[in-house]
Order: structure tokens, then sequence, then C-alpha cells
């Protein structure tokens, strides 16, 4: 793509973030939100092939309709109660109608039917860029609003890990795989929110880490399915054998990082007498831990008949940046003694 | 005076024997919108709807019994593994016959078409071969086309897989994306055939994109192993080779179809043994064709 335009469009979505993050009114979250879908499709859509455009026109048809619901719910709520800041939002109607809406937009389910289809047709980096930094501006307003409806989140929360984990055991495309570990990682957010809103600040950054590392080290072994991801061993010997470690960091196993919200989580939800919940979660989470065990057993602990007949890649030089990978991956694995620290990060 | 008068009356006569006007029509003709003309090759209208109803409580039972017992197969598949088989199955896999003519029911799969459709006279016909080992298309080829002032050129045979269904008549779709060539096992008489991969499509404009590619079978009593990869195939969109070209994704086939269209009239048969697929490890090119911009930017 054209630098400029690459960079007129990868500033836009900074600029749609931002404004969201910056604004108290509604009028201008939903213009922040707007400017973010308008500005990564072109993105979406730069790889010319016709499954390329269709992921691409499925996600501006779901987000569109999110935002429209979104900008409905504001104006409904300016309606009933005269107040257009964000923190103000006090009807009920409103209020689910915007939860509902921004559930569509990042994918939780029963609303994520779009994510592994439109993940599926994008080429990894857009695909990374919509996993990651797509989910901040929604995240940013679920954050502010206080959800009078606390059965609706525990409903889209344990709904999400339910699908997430099930949806996920049957698929052979990277791609899929990770758009269901998203929606399995976003249920756990949501089941939280209404609680401690920082655990599910510390659950998004912590996602926002562990798939980072993962689309990174896809990228680099150039892999969209697991067939290719198990020839990964001549390619990158070194990511090959800490790749486990992050998949079982996205399965939530301690010492690694994904085992800090996780745990968190569980434990706030049984202090606000949610036992069951938590045990509910914890088992569907098991389903996601399968599909993360079968992609590294997939990839490190057999060697695959997809023999090489030329010099294996890892004897040449890699003209690929390594440092997002490196900072990511130590990241990812190692969090976990930190967990005071970054309690206090975000309870400030 | 009587001259004057046939004059005139013939010449009122003529008047009337004047050809309708060849201007087109604002709004068209009551007939061809309620369409009271038949194409050559659609099937006479002559029932009411309702008469084509044929409604069988025993069907509709063994509808039902089909439908739930795929839908439980679905269930207990999807702990099982990608597609049903471990993914050990999954990751070992080499080839794959997808599809063997080993009886009847495999001919099930199939549908044949001609232009018999369109009011041509080829004809096509599907059977087992000797054995019930193979399955033998074959029909006559006749490029005489058919009679309704528009269609210039005729004559076309094609065979095409159905596409798979899920229950309840869902659309599935085959994953080849672990392979990357085709490999059939044929016997024809040595004309050209075109192999037609449809992709699944979104858009109602890609309705008609098909990838294809040329099979030349020999005529000979020997069998003929024919490899094709799939970075060979190009688009088309109803029968014509588009410009933006783009390689086929393979993890979402829809159906794959045999097309004999090579303007020579008489007899044809093609003799199939199965359709596999295969990963041929010494193949790495990704698309055989350049997808270069045609009037690039300065």
């Amino acid at each position: 793509m054209n630098p400029y335009i690459l960079m007129t469009l990868l500033f836009g979505l900074g600029l749609g973030t931002t404004i969201t993050f910056a604004s108290s009114h509604w009028l201008l979250a939903w213009m922040g939100l707007e400017l973010n879908t308008l500005a990564i499709i072109p993105l979406m859509a730069q790889l010319h092939h016709p499954r390329a455009v269709e992921a691409t026109t499925k996600y501006f048809l779901t987000q569109a309709a999110a935002a429209a619901t979104l900008l409905f719910g504001s104006i409904t709520n300016a309606w009933l109660t005269g107040q257009w800041e964000i923190q103000q939002l006090s009807h009920p109607l409103p209020t689910t109608m915007i939860t509902l809406a921004l559930a569509l937009k990042i994918g939780l389910a029963p609303l994520h039917a779009w994510l592994p289809e439109v993940l599926q047709g994008l080429d990894l980096t857009t695909g990374f860029i919509l996993s990651t930094w797509q989910k901040l501006a929604p995240f940013a307003l679920l954050l502010q609003i206080q959800p009078t409806n606390s059965n609706l989140l525990i409903f889209l929360g344990l709904a999400s890990t339910l699908i997430g984990g099930w949806g996920g055991l049957n698929q052979t495309q990277l791609r899929k795989i990770l758009a269901y570990s998203s929606i399995a990682h976003l249920g756990w957010m949501i089941l939280v929110l209404q609680f401690s809103p920082q655990l599910t600040l510390l659950t998004l950054m912590t996602y926002f880490l562990m798939t980072a590392s993962a689309f990174l080290i896809f990228k680099i072994n150039n892999s969209t399915n697991i067939n290719t991801l198990a020839t990964s061993w001549a390619k990158t010997p070194a990511l090959t054998t800490l790749m486990p470690l992050i998949l079982l960091s996205l399965g939530g196993l301690p010492p690694l990082t994904g085992f800090m919200p996780k745990w968190l989580i569980l434990q706030e939800l049984t202090k606000q007498d949610l036992a069951p919940t938590a045990t509910l979660a914890a088992l569907t989470a098991l389903l996601s831990l399968y599909f993360y065990l079968r992609l590294s057993y997939a990839m490190t602990l057999t060697i695959s008949s997809n023999t090489l007949t030329a010099t294996t890649p890892w004897r040449f030089t890699s003209t690929q940046t390594t440092l997002p990978v490196a900072t990511t991956t130590s990241l990812s694995l190692w969090l976990l003694p930190l967990t005071p620290a970054m309690m206090a990060i975000l309870t400030i | 005076t009587k001259n004057s008068g046939t004059q005139l009356l013939s010449s009122i006569l003529h008047h009337q024997l004047l050809l309708p006007s060849i201007t087109p029509l604002a709004v068209p003709k009551r007939a061809v919108i309620q369409g009271e003309y038949r194409r050559p090759g659609q099937p006479k209208k002559d029932k009411f709807p309702w008469q084509n109803i044929n409604f069988s409580f025993s069907k509709g039972l063994e509808g039902i019994k089909k439908h739930f017992t795929l839908l439980k197969k679905e269930f207990t598949d999807h702990w099982v593994g990608p597609e049903g088989r471990p993914i050990v199955e999954h990751m070992l896999e080499q080839n794959r016959v997808v599809w063997e003519f080993r009886g009847p029911e495999s001919l099930e799969e199939w549908t044949v078409s001609s232009d018999h459709e369109i009011g041509g006279h080829s004809e096509v016909y599907l059977k087992l071969g000797k054995n019930d080992n193979t399955c033998f298309l074959y029909g006559t080829l006749s490029s005489t086309p058919p009679r309704d002032g528009e269609t210039r050129y005729s004559g076309y045979c094609t065979m095409r897989s159905k596409q798979p269904l899920a229950s309840f008549d869902r659309k599935k779709h085959h994953d080849w994306s672990s392979f990357n060539t085709l490999h059939l096992r044929v016997r024809g008489d040595g004309r050209p055939w075109m192999i037609n991969i449809v992709a699944e499509t979104y858009f109602f404009h890609q309705k008609d994109d098909i990838y294809s590619y040329f099979l030349y079978t020999r005529g000979g009593p020997y069998w003929q192993d024919v490899k094709i990869p799939f970075s060979k195939f190009f688009l088309t969109h109803r029968g014509r080779i588009q410009d933006d070209q783009h390689p086929l994704w393979l993890d979402k086939v829809n159906t794959i179809g045999f097309t004999l269209g090579d303007k020579a009239d008489g007899p044809f048969q093609l003799e199939i043994d199965f359709i596999g697929v295969c990963k041929d490890y010494a193949h790495t090119e990704e698309f055989a064709y350049e997808a270069y911009k045609r009037n690039p930017e300065v």
C-alpha cells in the first residue's frame, strides 16, 4: 500500500481510539468508534481477494449496526434523562441497549458469529490489529457505564467462555482458533466488569500481550493452519519451544501470566457470592485449554511429516523484526510474580 | 373506380401487413412480462402451482430422521476432531480420495447437465462403469445452437458434484487447505475437458465465479493419472477469463465439475476412477499467473 495512505489509515485508527478515550459525551465517543471502523476498512481490504472483501463487508455491517445501536441508546438516554455524559447512564433500557451494542462491537457471544469469519479472511497483521487495538475503544466505554443489569453481563460472560471454548475445538485454521480464544477471553473480562473494572482492564492488557505474541509468532512462521505450524521447528526452533508456554499462558495455567487474571477474577466472583458462576467459567476454560494444547502438540511435541527438502530456514538470517515478538513473549510468560504491582497500577 | 377501390383496399391491407415496430418498447408487452414465451429447453408450465405439491407423510418422517441423525453425528464428531477425524489424521494426511465411484450411491452426489436445458441438442448420461468400479459419463455433443434468436453458440455437457450438506440442508464446504494438488484417474477419449472448481462466495455478483483448468485426455485403453496443482486454476466468471486474477483459497470449496465444450460434434465418453487431492511437497508455486496492476500509477 502507498506509505502515505497507510500512515493516514493508521493515524486514523489511533485517533479514533484516542477520541473515544478522551470523550465524556456520547456523540464524541460514537464518532471515535466510527472513525476506527472506517480507518480499518481499507486496511482489511488491501489484500484484493474476494474473501478479504467479504470479511471487510461483514465487519463493516456488524460494526455499523453496533454503532447505530449505540447512538440510538445514547439518544434514548438523553431523551429520558436529559444526560449526555457517558458516566451518567442511568435508565436501564438505554444501558442494556448500549451494553449489547458494545458486545456486538467486540464480539461477545451470542453476538460473536462475525468474528471467526472476519478474522479468517484477513492477513495476520490486520487480524492482529482487529483483535487487539479495536477492542480498546469499546472497552473504554464499557468500563465507564455502571451496568444496572448484572444478569445480562453474567450471561454474556458465561456464553462467551462457553462458545469460545466449544467453537474453537474443531478448527484447523489458526485465525479462527484465535478468534474463538478472543471470544473466550472477552467473556472472562465481562464477567467481572460490574464488580471490579480494574480486573477487566488487567485481563484486557494481559490478553493483548498473549494474543500479540501468538499473532506475531504466526506471522514469523507465515503459518495460517495447523499443518504449516507444524513445520515451524525448521524455521524458528527457539520460538517453537516457547510457543507451548505462550499457549498455556493463553489457557491460564500457573505460573504463567495468563493465570493472573483468571485467578483474580475467580477470587472476585467468589467474594461476590457467585461461586457457581466461577465454577462454570473455570470449567469452560478447560475447553479452550484443550485446543491450545492441541496447537502446542502439533507444533512442538510432534515432528510433522512435512519434511522440507531444502536447507532448513533457520540457517538463514531473517529480515523480520524480532523485537515485538521478544517483548510480548517475555511479558506474556513472566508477569505472574508481579501481580501485586499490576493490581496497584490499575487501582490508581 | 373499382381499380382505385381495390387499390385503396390493398393499401389498407398492406398497411396492416407491415411488420410490428422494431423500436424498443418503453414498456414490454404483457406477454413478455407475464411469461407466455417459453424459452427452448424450459419445461412446459401447464400445471397449476398447487398441483406441483406432493405431500408425503412417510417422506417427511424419513427426512426428520435423516436430519436429526446428521445433527447428532455433527455433535459427536465435534468431540473427535476436525471433520470428525482425530487431529493426528489431519496432520499426517497427504492424500485424500474425495470422490470414489464404487456403487450407485456415489452417483447421487453428482448432477449432469447439457445444453438441452437451453434448447440445444446435446445429450449426456451418467452411469456406473464396468464392475461398478468407475463412473461413466457419455453422450453426444451437438453444437447446433437453439433457435431462440439470441444464442449464437452451443454444445456443452457437464458433470458437477453436488454441494455437501450438513443437517437441515445447511451448506458444508470441502476443506482442502492441507493439500495443493488435484489428482484424478480418468480414461477419456482424447477430447479436452475443463475442470471447474467453485469456491464459497458471499456476494451475489460472485455467484458464477469458477476456477478452471484444462484436462487433456488421451484416448487409449490405459488409465491416465492427472495431477493438477491448485495454483494453476484461473478465475473465470460466466465462462470468461477475468483480468484480475487471484489464487483459489482451498478452505471452502463447494463443488467440482467437468465440462466438455470443444465444438466437435459427436459422441464422447469419460470414465473416472477416483478424484482425490494430494500434497505435493515439491510444488512450491503459490499462483501461476501474474497478478500485477494493469494501469500502475506513475
